[in-house]
């Protein structure tokens, strides 16, 4: 490879500069988020404006966590987001393990037409069956429940599919020699496909976790009193409460729910990116 | 193969497949059907669903804040797709070269709002774009506009800005933007990993017809992603039209004019019981979702013939 595809230095100075100066435009709204997170009220709204806080690190206003945790009852609905997402991550990892599994190397009567309607699913938006949705939700005593929250989520058809793409790089020549040694379709699945399939199960793992903590329209649809309102309810009520005109306090709270899921995504990113990637096959 | 192996597989999808039938396949149709009729929820005498033939579509149609929330949709949607590819691209092209420092970093930068709730996002855009100069936003154009001024010569100068997120036409601009903000990580991981599959040759060829590197982006890269551009034009545009969350939280449950959309139209219609007219105006998003996409895939399909 030649020098030749390398350009001028400066068309290469100037790509760096513009995509940097975008970076840090992507960055502002969360270092502003945090910054008047550690302000006091009117430092926050004080003319001109201001990058930092006044004072000196241990002098900033760090009470404002503490406020916001407090009136926001963040530990209750803390421990309320982590049953939801964990029990949703770890019930709809298996059966969407499962069900790809079988819809990819298992054959019985009725998988092409179940496997096409199950696809077809995913193009409806949800406006159209939450309703009913909903209304099951209250027949069957869902409502202000965490089976309401867990339940619907159980499974995905997007799930299934992501694992059913895994699945296919499992050889069949692994399977059929499991089969000739007596395995059943469950033992196969165990010992044979879900080793080959870690990277995908980790990906989707995460992604269902994402979604179940950042889960915002279906709370707020089945959701009434507090006892089982999720992060996301409990910071939005900070909006329009009494905090709505202290943006520190607001910004703490947003700054403690942005948090954890960021430390997840740190941490699991290239597990997170490569598991992205592996959904634009269908592309 | 015995014929109980037949059978067997369906063991492993039958409750995946119950659960998604009883909260999504068997509500959409009870959805469609539930359009039909005028319903509160109750389920006693006196509440009974209603049948009216097409009455909620009539009054939909009818309604004063119907319009504007379908063209706020549809312009929403048509303004941050083409905006959001067309940046992932640029950027993942960017991004991609082998001359590039600090792939990684720019990648974790621009894919953090994805995985940040929309609430979050809610708060630290409405307080950015708090209106006076309390906005970090006002306070910037400002502060540009003035050394601008200052460079020339002139005075001071004081800009009344707009109301952001207020009912004006900045609003949906605004909106736009943020989706698109919120947007180009994922596009970008998505042509990231489509690039890699652009074979190397291709370029080398180009390199040979004496090609520079802008004339082998769109000659070379652009045909050679066209996939991945098309699977994200059409879950874009999917997408786009289903937005409501970033409207609730940016300017609240209102109506506005210039910021509605539909989907807000049916929430505020669901929340005040009228369960039969936001089914309607459901059904009406997934008719408009359908002719949407299908004008997409045959224009896409034209345009993919053309570049290939």
């Amino acid at each position: 490879m030649s020098r030749r595809d390398t350009p001028h230095w400066f068309p290469r100075l100037l790509v760096h500069l513009v995509a940097y100066a975008l970076a840090f435009t992507m960055l502002v709204p969360f270092g502003w988020m945090v910054l008047t997170s550690l302000k006091t009220r009117s430092g926050a709204i004080a003319v001109p404006l201001r990058w930092f806080p006044e004072g000196w690190p241990w002098q900033w206003q760090w009470g404002n966590y503490l406020e916001a945790w407090k009136v926001a009852e963040l530990g209750r609905f803390y421990l309320n987001s982590i049953i939801v997402a964990v029990a949703i991550t770890v019930l709809a990892g298996a059966h969407n393990a499962l069900a790809g599994f079988a819809f990819c190397k298992l054959r019985f009567a009725g998988k092409r037409v179940t496997f096409a309607l199950l696809m077809a699913t995913m193009m409806l938006p949800y406006q159209v069956y939450f309703i009913f949705a909903y209304v099951l939700c209250t027949w069957i005593g869902y409502i202000d429940s965490y089976q309401a929250l867990i339940v619907p989520f159980l499974a995905s058809a997007f799930g299934i599919f992501y694992m059913r793409q895994a699945v296919v790089s499992v050889p069949d020549s692994l399977l059929d020699a499991g089969r000739m040694d007596g395995m059943t379709d469950f033992e196969l699945f165990w010992y044979i496909v879900l080793p080959a399939v870690r990277p995908a199960v980790a990906a989707l793992a995460i992604f269902t976790f994402m979604f179940g903590w950042n889960n915002f329209f279906w709370p707020l649809i089945v959701i009434d009193t507090s006892d089982h309102v999720t992060l996301p309810l409990a910071v939005q009520a900070l909006a329009t409460g009494l905090y709505v005109d202290s943006w520190p306090v607001q910004m703490a709270a947003a700054t403690i729910i942005t948090v954890p899921i960021l430390v997840v995504f740190l941490i699991f990113q290239r597990r997170f990116v490569e598991g992205i990637t592996l959904t634009g096959v269908k592309g | 193969m015995p014929r109980r192996q037949n059978l067997n597989g369906w063991w492993f999808v039958a409750f995946p497949l119950a659960i998604i039938f009883v909260f999504t396949a068997l509500p959409t149709v009870a959805g469609v059907l539930l359009s039909f009729f005028e319903w509160d929820g109750g389920w006693v005498e006196g509440h009974w669903p209603r049948f009216i033939g097409l009455q909620n579509y009539r009054e939909a149609f009818a309604h004063s804040g119907f319009w504007p929330s379908v063209r706020n949709t549809l312009i929403f949607a048509l303004a941050t797709v083409p905006i959001t590819t067309l940046t992932a691209f640029l950027l993942a092209v960017a991004v991609n070269a082998r001359w590039f420092v600090g792939r990684t970093v720019i990648r974790t930068v621009f894919f953090l709002p994805t995985v940040v709730s929309i609430v979050a996002i809610g708060f630290i855009w409405r307080w950015v774009l708090e209106p006076t100069d309390v906005g970090l936003l006002n306070h910037t154009l400002g502060g540009l506009v003035n050394t601008a001024s200052g460079l020339v010569g002139g005075r001071h100068v004081d800009v009344t800005w707009p109301d952001w997120v207020g009912n004006t036409p900045w609003a949906l601009a605004t909106l736009i933007a943020v989706q698109v903000w919120r947007g180009l990580g994922f596009s970008i991981v998505l042509y990231l990993a489509a690039l890699g599959g652009v074979p190397r040759s291709h370029y080398d060829a180009a390199a040979v017809d004496g090609a520079g590197p802008w004339q082998a982006i769109w000659r070379i890269t652009w045909p050679g992603v066209w996939p991945m551009t098309v699977f994200l034009l059409i879950t874009g545009m999917i997408g786009g039209l289903q937005v409501f969350d970033l409207v609730l939280v940016m300017v609240g449950r209102i109506q506005q004019d210039y910021t509605d959309v539909i989907n807000l139209f049916l929430y505020r219609e669901f929340t005040r019981n009228r369960l039969g007219f936001a089914a309607a105006l459901g059904v009406i998003v997934l008719v408009l979702t359908a002719l949407v996409t299908l004008a997409q895939m045959l224009w896409l399909r034209r345009r993919g013939e053309a570049t290939a």
